[in-house]
């Protein structure tokens, strides 16, 4: 515990440091608070308003982790197969490539229009942003296997399924984790594009109503939330890395 | 044991190797030296039934060669541990593999294992993880588990060709040592010369493009082997004879 509370000790002064300076500058040359408003008078806001910042926390919290479920469900086995075979992969990552040139806030609204209003759009919407990089990084981590792990496999008479198994998936954990990571990050945000377009509740939908009664200290609020709830889920798969694959954290790690 | 039978073998219109005969008997322990790129390691690959032949057959202990065989295993250069898995689970690894420990085996595979890994030196390691030992010991580990198999046959391809001339030394003899108890053939790639004739009955000398067996030369040395050998006139003439045949004779008359 001990040289994780002194590994986050920069981190933390950074922040603390930030929000400082912003509360000085805000004070000290008389910003208005409508257009920036200082710390102390977001968390006052947000405090203030806290049973209802709590519910649309909530439900943002819910579309981020279906859209990121639906992210791991569908991108490690979609990975597998695109692993398996260059045909396979020819066939499908321009189609990947091209479900990620389309700006999402460009499909939300049809999305919304074919589906109906409720939560499906926004877990899909959500899924869109945040599985690509899962899917790159765990095919990146099932083609790195060093071809000698492979002969081994074969030497030992293993078959395409169980060199799946037992040598390419466990090889590609720490990518996989590094897929995770970024996936988690990005479902906060598929989920805040969502609410955006078509929601009645979340942080996403809180900004925008809050922006449109001037209450811009409570905007800010959600904002800050959601940093948190990205850091949050972050740090909770980085946790679930250590825990259950400890080899995965070591020396040689790729670059998440 | 093994038998290559005029054997041939093309990647394309690179022809590893052309036209390579060569019998080892059982227990026998034959070396393989050559230029790079003379076909050492596709030759291994073939008996070790990784890739087939283009013309030609290789018969293991009456039966032809057609894909890898329980009874052999095979040592690479680098230690190819697998970094999620312990020393103990890495020297098991074949074995669960081929489903061969499983249930009340497996305890007798581990208990194996573990005496295996003592005699290498490795007691105390069972449960490190590859990246947490020296090269060396990872080579160790990666010997020990393809000596669990059992094989009647070990294809080791410049096991030691990554260690450091010390561990080279001790690692050879520890190997002769193991090899000495068992019933078991073993061809072994280096480019190393007095590696090849300390260790090996026979040297094959191999010429490259295409690979072809240029000569095999009969180690005369008693055994146990041991580096006081290395001055004997026995060791220095077949080490002499292999350099002529690698470098055509080139060296014989430099110096
Ligand atoms: N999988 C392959 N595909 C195409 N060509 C190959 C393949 N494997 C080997 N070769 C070619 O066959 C020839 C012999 O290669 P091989 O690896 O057997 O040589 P080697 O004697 O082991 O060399 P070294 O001492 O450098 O390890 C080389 O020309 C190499 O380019
Ligand atoms: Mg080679």
């Amino acid at each position: 515990m001990r040289p994780s509370i002194r590994g986050a000790l920069p981190s933390l002064i950074a922040v603390v440091a930030l929000f400082a300076i912003w509360e000085g500058a805000c004070r000290g040359f008389g910003i208005r608070p409508f257009i920036l408003p200082m710390p102390s008078l977001i968390a006052a806001e947000t405090w203030g308003a806290w049973p209802v910042v709590l519910n649309h926390t909530l439900a943002t919290f819910g579309t981020v982790m279906w859209g990121f479920a639906a992210s791991v469900l569908i991108s490690l086995p979609l990975a597998m197969l695109i692993a398996s075979s260059p045909a396979i992969s020819a066939a499908i990552y321009p189609l990947l490539v091209i479900t990620q040139s389309i700006p999402k806030v460009a499909l939300a609204p049809i999305l919304i229009v074919a589906l109906g209003a409720n939560e499906l759009p926004r877990i899909i919407v959500t899924f869109l942003v945040a599985f690509f990089p899962l899917v790159v990084g765990t095919v990146a981590g099932l083609l790195a296997t060093p071809p000698e792990l492979i002969e081994l496999g074969r030497a030992c008479r293993a078959g395409k399924l169980q060199e799946l198994l037992r040598i390419r998936l466990p090889f590609a954990v720490p990518f996989v984790f590094g897929g995770l990571k970024v996936a988690a990050a990005l479902a906060v945000v598929g989920a805040v594009v969502a609410e955006f377009v078509g929601a009645d509740a979340g942080l996403g939908y809180l900004i925008q109503t809050s922006m449109a009664f001037f209450r811009t200290p409570l905007a800010f609020g959600a904002v800050v939330l959601l940093a948190a709830m990205g850091i949050v889920l972050f740090q909770a798969v980085s946790i679930a890395e250590r825990v259950l694959f400890p080899w995965s954290s070591g020396a040689d790690r790729p670059v998440a | 044991m093994i038998r290559l039978d005029r054997v041939s073998k093309s990647f394309g219109s690179v022809e590893a190797l052309q036209d390579v005969s060569l019998t080892v008997a059982a227990g026998e322990f034959v070396a393989i030296v050559g230029a790079s790129g003379c076909g050492k390691s596709t030759l291994l690959r073939l008996v070790a039934g990784l890739v087939p032949t283009t013309a030609g057959r290789v018969v293991l202990g009456g039966t032809a060669v057609t894909e890898p065989r329980a009874d052999t295993a095979m040592v690479f250069q680098a230690a190819t541990l697998l970094p999620w898995a312990d020393v103990l689970r890495n020297v098991t690894f074949p074995l669960r593999l081929m489903r061969k420990a499983k249930g009340k085996m497996l305890g007798d595979t581990e208990a194996r294992a573990r005496a295996l890994l003592a005699t290498a030196g490795l007691a105390g390691f069972e449960h490190r993880l590859p990246r947490e030992l020296s090269g060396g010991m990872q080579q160790r580990v990666a010997i020990c588990r393809a000596l669990l198999q059992d094989p009647r046959v070990l294809l080791m391809d410049e096991p030691f060709g990554a260690l450091d001339a010390l561990t080279r030394e001790e690692m050879s003899l520890e190997l002769l040592r193991i090899w000495q108890g068992r019933e078991m053939a073993v061809v072994f790639v280096t480019h190393s010369i007095p590696e090849a004739v300390l260790l090996a009955d026979r040297v094959v000398v191999m010429s490259p493009r295409p690979g072809r067996i240029a000569e095999i030369i009969e180690v005369g040395l008693p055994r146990p082997r041991s580096f006081e050998q290395e001055g004997s006139p026995a060791f220095q003439r077949a080490a002499q004879r292999i350099r002529a045949l690698i470098y055509g004779g080139r060296v014989a008359h430099a110096a």
